[in-house]
C-alpha cells in the first residue's frame, strides 16, 4: 500500500507545464464504543484514507477528490481537477503558498495512546455509563455514554515546493444523562477531549452530566425582565460559532461579516480578548501548519474589545492585498475544498472567579444552554434571538431553574455589555471560553 | 458492485461468533459540486467515495466496521473487526443471497452525469443574472449546485440483496439585499432524488427571484415582537417544525432510551385531531425517498398521527426486532462510514378543510411564518426552538409588515395540541437533517396551519 506522501507526490508528477498542482493526503483510524443499560451499545472501528488535488492553470482552479486511491487514479484526478478548472473564472487570488518552515509539535502525537487496546475502551464506556447512573437516584438512564480515539496524518505535497506531513491522536469521552422527576425529563451533557484515552479521567463527566441535568428538574418559565446574565462556558461555547463567522476574511472580503472595515476599532468591552492560536496544546485544533502547509500561528481578532484583524487562508491573503500575509488558517478535509476555518479558537480567560461572577450577578441568571444559535443568529446583520434555559442566581449562588427563556439582543451589543470574564477558560473540541458576565440582558420569558 | 460469492464469505467470516444477523452494505457515490460567489465561479469539484461497512448486531448491542477498501482482505479484515464486539463462539448461518427488486422510486429520466459540467455552470449564471436582474438592492449571490449518484448495495445473512442507485440534485441560491446599512439575507434551494429534468419544474430563474424577493422583502422589517402569541405557518414551514419537534421524539432509538416525550403513549391523543401526519418515504423523486432503507428494508408510507391519535413510532432493524415489530424501514445512515440508526424520511401533516386565506383573515393579532431558518429538540423534555428567516405581523386579519429577527420557542406536546386550522395547500421543503453526527436528505411538508399560541422570541416591543 502506498503511503501517504507516496500518493501525494503522485499529483505533482502529473502536472504540466506552467500549472499548479498540490494533493492533500489524509488518512485515519478511529474507534469509537458506546454504552446502554450495563452493555456495549456499539462498537465502531473504521479506516479511511483520500486525497484532495487542487489545480491552478491560468488563475483558473480546479478541484477533484477520490477515497483510497491508488497513485494512478490520483494522476487521473488531477486531469480531473484540470477539466474542473478549466470552466471556472480566472481569479488573480488564486495561487498556492510558497513552502515555509515550520516547527514540528511531536506532542501531537501521544504514543502512549496506542496501548489502550479495544478491551480497555469496553470496560472505559461501560465504567462511564455505570459510575454515572449510580450518582443520583434521578439518573437512572442515560441517553449516549462514549469514548472514543483517533490517529490520524496528513500529507501535503505541491509543485511550489511544499512536502510536509505530520500525524495525530486525539481522544474524547461524551455523556448526555436523563434526569427524571415524575413526567419530567432533563437532559444533562458533559463532553471532554484529550490527546489520548489513557489521559481520560471519565468520572468527572459523568458527575457534570449528572449536576447538568438534574439541576434543570421542576424548571419553570420566568417573568420577562432586565438582568445581568452569566453565560457559563457551555453556554459561551454557542456563540463562537458565530463569531468565528463574522472574522472569517472570506466573510469579511465578500460583504458577508458586519466587522468589515472595522478594525481597529473598539467594538467590545475591554475585558474581551478573542484568540486564534493553532500552536497551544490546551485545545485539540493545534497543528504545526495548516491545511494548506503554512505554518500555524498565533492571531489576535480581538484585543481589550478592539478588534485587530481577521483569519486568512492564502486565497484570502492574496485578494485582501495590502501585504496581507496567510494567517495559517486554511482548513479541509479531502473532501472538500481548503476554506478559512479556525485552529484554537478561544476567548481569552479574565481574573475574576466563578464565585465573584455569581456575587455581581444578584437576581440575575446564569444561563446553561442556548438553542437556536446557528439558526437564530445572522453573522451579517449581528442580530440573534436564541432560546436558553439556565438557574436564578440568588445570593451569590444558583437557585431554581428556568426554562423556555428567550434572549434576542446583537453581537456588538453583547461583546460591549460584558462586565466580566471568568478564569476558568475550557475547550469544548477546538473552542474554549471562560464564563462571561454580561451586565444587562433581556430574558424574555412569561 | 460486489460478487455475490465474495459478500457471502463476508457475512459467514461476520458471523463466526454468531449474532443475530450480519450485513455488509457497499456504496459508491460519484458527486459534482460547484459554487459561484461573488459572480465568479469558485469552485468546481467532483469526487469519488467509495467504502464498505459491515454490522453484526445481537439485541440492540451491535458491532461496526467499514474501510474505504473494497478488495477480500479488506472487507475480511472489517468482518473480523465488527464481529470482535460480541462475545459468542458458536458461528451463525449465512442464508442464500436472493435479490429483492425494488419499485424505482426514484428515476432520473436524465442522469446529471450525462451533462457536460458547462451546462450546470450556466445554471448558476442564471442564478446570478436572475438575482442580481431582480433588483438593484440585490448586493451579492451565492450558487451552489450539487448532484450526485450513489449507488449502494446491501446484503445481510438472512438472506437479503438490494442494489439500488439514488440520484440526488440541487440547487441553491443564496441572496444578499442591501439598503444603505441595512442588510438581510434570502435563501432558496430546492432538492430531489431525481436527474436534471428537476430543474424543467425548479428553473434557476424561479429558485434566484424566489431568494431575491425573500432578501429584499426582508429590507422593510421591523424587529419582530416578543411574547405569547398567534402564529400561522406557512405551507411546508409546519412540515419543518413537525419533523423537529414531533418526529425525532418519534425515532425508535429516543423511544428506546426512554429519552421521548412519547414513550407509552400509542393509541393516545397527542395533539388536536387535526393533525394527520405521515412519514413517507414512498413519494416519488421524493428528497427522503427510496425504494429500500440502508438496511435492505422496503419503503413504506407509516401513519404517525391519525387525528391527532399517536399511530407509530419510526424503527430501524435493531429497534423494531427488540420490540418484536416490523421495521418500518426507517434504517437510515450517511453513507459506509456510520451504522445505520431510525430516521425520518419525508415527514407529512396531511391538507385539512380550511383555506389559507380564512386562516389569516380569522386571525385578529400574530405571526405569519413563510421560511424556518432551521432549529433543534431535545426529544426528552420536548423542547424546541426555531429561527423564522422569512416572517410576516399578522395585524387585524391581514398579512402586513415582514419581521426579522423572530424565533418560535416551545414544547411539543403543546404545540400539536395548540394547532386549531389546518389548510388545503400542501407544499414541500427539503432539508438535510443532523443526528448523532450523521446527516440525512429529509423531506418536510404540510398545508398552512395555525397554532393558537406559542412563544415568539423577538427583538421588538
Amino acid at each position: 500500500m502506498p503511503d501517504l506522501r507516496e500518493l501525494a507526490t503522485a499529483a505533482l508528477e502529473a502536472a504540466r507545464e506552467g500549472e499548479a498542482v498540490e494533493a492533500y493526503a489524509q488518512e485515519g483510524r478511529k474507534t469509537e464504543v458506546s454504552a446502554l443499560r450495563g452493555e456495549v451499545e456499539g462498537i465502531t472501528t473504521a479506516a479511511s484514507r483520500g486525497v484532495g488535488v487542487r489545480v491552478i492553470e491560468d488563475e483558473r482552479l480546479g478541484y477533484a477528490w477520490v477515497a483510497d486511491p491508488s497513485p494512478d487514479e490520483v494522476r487521473d484526478a488531477v486531469r480531473q481537477a484540470r477539466d474542473n478548472a478549466a470552466l471556472a473564472e480566472p481569479d488573480p487570488a488564486n495561487g498556492l503558498p510558497q513552502p515555509e518552515s515550520f516547527e514540528p509539535i511531536p506532542e501531537l502525537f501521544r504514543e502512549e495512546s496506542a496501548k489502550v487496546t479495544a478491551d480497555d475502551k469496553v470496560r472505559m464506556a461501560l465504567d462511564l455509563e455505570a459510575y454515572t447512573v449510580s450518582r443520583d437516584p434521578r439518573v437512572t438512564k442515560i441517553d449516549i455514554a462514549q469514548v472514543g480515539d483517533s490517529v490520524s496524518s496528513v500529507h501535503i505535497a505541491s509543485t511550489s515546493g511544499v512536502d510536509a506531513g505530520f500525524s495525530r491522536t486525539d481522544a474524547w469521552g461524551v455523556v448526555v444523562t436523563l434526569a427524571t422527576d415524575g413526567d419530567e425529563t432533563q437532559t444533562g451533557f458533559s463532553y471532554r477531549i484529550t490527546r489520548g484515552l489513557d489521559e481520560l479521567d471519565s468520572h468527572p463527566l459523568g458527575d457534570e452530566a449528572v449536576d447538568r441535568g438534574v439541576r434543570m428538574l421542576g424548571a419553570a418559565k420566568p417573568p420577562t425582565a432586565k438582568v445581568p446574565v452569566i453565560l457559563d462556558q457551555f453556554a459561551a461555547m454557542s456563540f463562537l460559532g458565530v463569531l468565528s463567522a463574522t472574522v472569517n476574511a472570506e466573510n469579511v472580503l465578500k460583504g458577508r461579516s458586519l466587522f468589515a472595515d472595522r478594525v481597529g476599532e473598539a467594538i467590545g468591552s475591554d475585558l474581551f480578548t478573542l484568540v486564534d492560536d493553532g500552536r497551544i496544546l490546551d485545545g485539540p485544533g493545534a497543528s504545526p501548519f495548516d491545511d494548506e502547509g503554512v505554518p500555524s500561528g498565533r492571531t489576535e481578532l480581538f484585543r481589550a474589545g478592539m478588534l485587530q484583524g481577521f483569519l486568512h487562508d492564502t486565497y484570502t491573503a492574496r485578494r485582501a492585498g495590502d501585504g496581507q500575509r496567510s494567517t495559517g488558517n486554511a482548513s479541509r478535509g479531502y473532501r472538500s475544498a481548503p476554506g478559512v476555518g479556525t485552529t484554537n479558537f478561544y476567548v481569552e480567560a479574565g481574573e475574576t472567579s466563578i464565585e465573584e461572577l455569581l456575587a455581581r450577578a444578584e437576581g440575575g441568571v446564569l444561563i446553561q444552554d442556548v438553542s437556536g444559535v446557528h439558526s437564530g443568529a445572522n453573522p451579517i446583520s449581528g442580530e440573534f434571538s436564541i432560546g436558553a434555559t439556565g438557574l436564578r442566581i440568588t445570593g451569590g449562588a444558583l437557585a431554581e431553574p428556568l426554562r423556555e427563556m428567550t434572549i434576542a439582543s446583537t453581537i456588538p451589543e453583547m461583546l460591549l455589555g460584558i462586565t466580566g470574564v471568568g478564569d476558568d477558560l475550557r475547550f469544548f473540541s477546538s473552542v474554549g471560553t471562560p464564563s462571561i458576565l454580561i451586565g444587562e440582558m433581556t430574558l424574555a420569558g412569561v | 458492485m460486489l460478487d455475490r460469492d465474495l459478500v457471502a464469505e463476508v457475512l459467514r467470516a461476520a458471523r463466526r461468533r454468531g449474532g443475530a444477523f450480519a450485513e455488509v452494505y457497499v456504496e459508491e457515490r460519484s458527486s459534482t459540486s460547484i459554487r459561484l460567489d461573488d459572480g465568479k465561479v469558485e469552485e468546481l469539484t467532483t469526487g469519488v467515495d467509495r467504502g464498505a461497512g459491515v454490522r453484526v448486531a445481537v439485541g440492540t448491542t451491535y458491532g461496526y466496521a467499514y474501510s474505504n477498501r473494497l478488495d477480500r482482505d479488506s472487507l475480511l479484515q472489517a468482518a473480523e473487526a465488527a464481529s470482535a464486539a460480541l462475545a459468542g463462539d458458536a458461528p451463525g448461518s449465512v442464508v442464500d443471497l436472493t435479490t429483492r427488486e425494488g419499485h424505482g422510486t426514484n428515476r432520473a429520466e436524465r442522469q446529471a452525469s450525462d451533462v457536460p459540467a458547462a451546462t450546470k455552470v450556466g445554471w448558476l449564471r442564471e442564478v446570478d443574472d436572475a438575482a442580481r436582474g431582480f433588483s438593484p438592492e440585490v448586493s451579492q449571490v451565492v450558487g451552489v449546485y450539487g448532484d450526485s449518484l450513489q449507488r449502494r448495495l446491501i446484503a445481510a445473512s438472512d438472506g437479503r440483496w438490494v442494489e439500488e442507485d439514488r440520484p440526488r440534485i440541487r440547487l441553491v441560491a443564496q441572496v444578499v439585499a442591501r439598503r444603505d446599512g441595512n442588510i438581510q439575507t434570502g435563501h432558496y434551494g430546492p432538492a430531489a432524488c431525481a436527474g436534471v429534468e428537476f430543474l424543467d419544474r425548479f428553473t434557476p430563474r424561479a429558485i434566484a427571484e424566489k431568494a431575491a424577493d425573500r432578501a429584499v422583502t426582508m429590507l422593510d422589517s421591523v424587529p419582530a415582537p416578543a411574547g405569547e402569541m398567534t402564529a400561522v405557518l406557512g405551507p411546508g414551514a409546519g412540515g419543518v417544525l413537525f419533523h423537529e419537534a414531533v418526529g425525532h421524539p418519534l425515532e425508535a432509538d429516543a423511544i428506546d432510551k426512554d429519552a421521548s416525550v412519547y414513550v407509552g403513549m400509542i393509541g393516545e391523543r397527542c395533539g388536536s385531531e387535526l393533525i394527520d401526519g405521515v412519514d413517507d418515504a414512498t413519494i416519488p423523486n421524493g428528497w427522503g425517498s427510496y425504494d429500500f432503507d440502508d438496511e435492505g428494508e422496503a419503503s413504506q408510507r407509516t401513519v404517525l398521527f391519525e387525528k391527532g391519535v399517536l399511530q407509530s413510532f419510526l424503527y430501524d432493524r435493531l429497534r423494531a426486532e427488540k420490540d418484536g415489530v416490523p421495521s418500518t424501514g426507517n434504517g437510515r445512515r450517511d453513507g459506509y462510514s456510520s451504522p445505520p440508526i431510525p430516521r425520518m424520511t419525508n415527514t407529512n401533516i396531511l391538507n385539512g378543510s380550511s383555506t389559507p386565506e380564512d386562516l389569516i383573515a380569522s386571525t385578529e393579532r400574530g405571526v405569519y411564518v413563510v421560511n424556518l431558518g432551521g432549529g433543534q429538540v431535545n426529544p426528552a423534555s420536548g423542547d424546541f426552538v426555531f429561527g423564522v428567516s422569512l416572517g410576516f405581523l399578522i395585524e387585524g386579519g391581514e398579512v402586513t409588515k415582514p419581521v426579522r429577527g423572530a424565533n418560535l420557542i416551545g414544547r411539543a406536546m403543546d404545540i400539536m395540541q395548540g394547532v386549531d386550522a389546518v389548510a388545503d395547500d400542501f407544499d414541500t421543503w427539503e432539508g438535510v437533517c443532523g443526528k448523532d453526527g450523521q446527516s440525512a436528505p429529509v423531506g418536510s411538508g404540510s398545508p398552512t396551519l395555525r397554532i393558537s399560541k406559542i412563544t415568539v422570541g423577538g427583538t421588538g416591543a
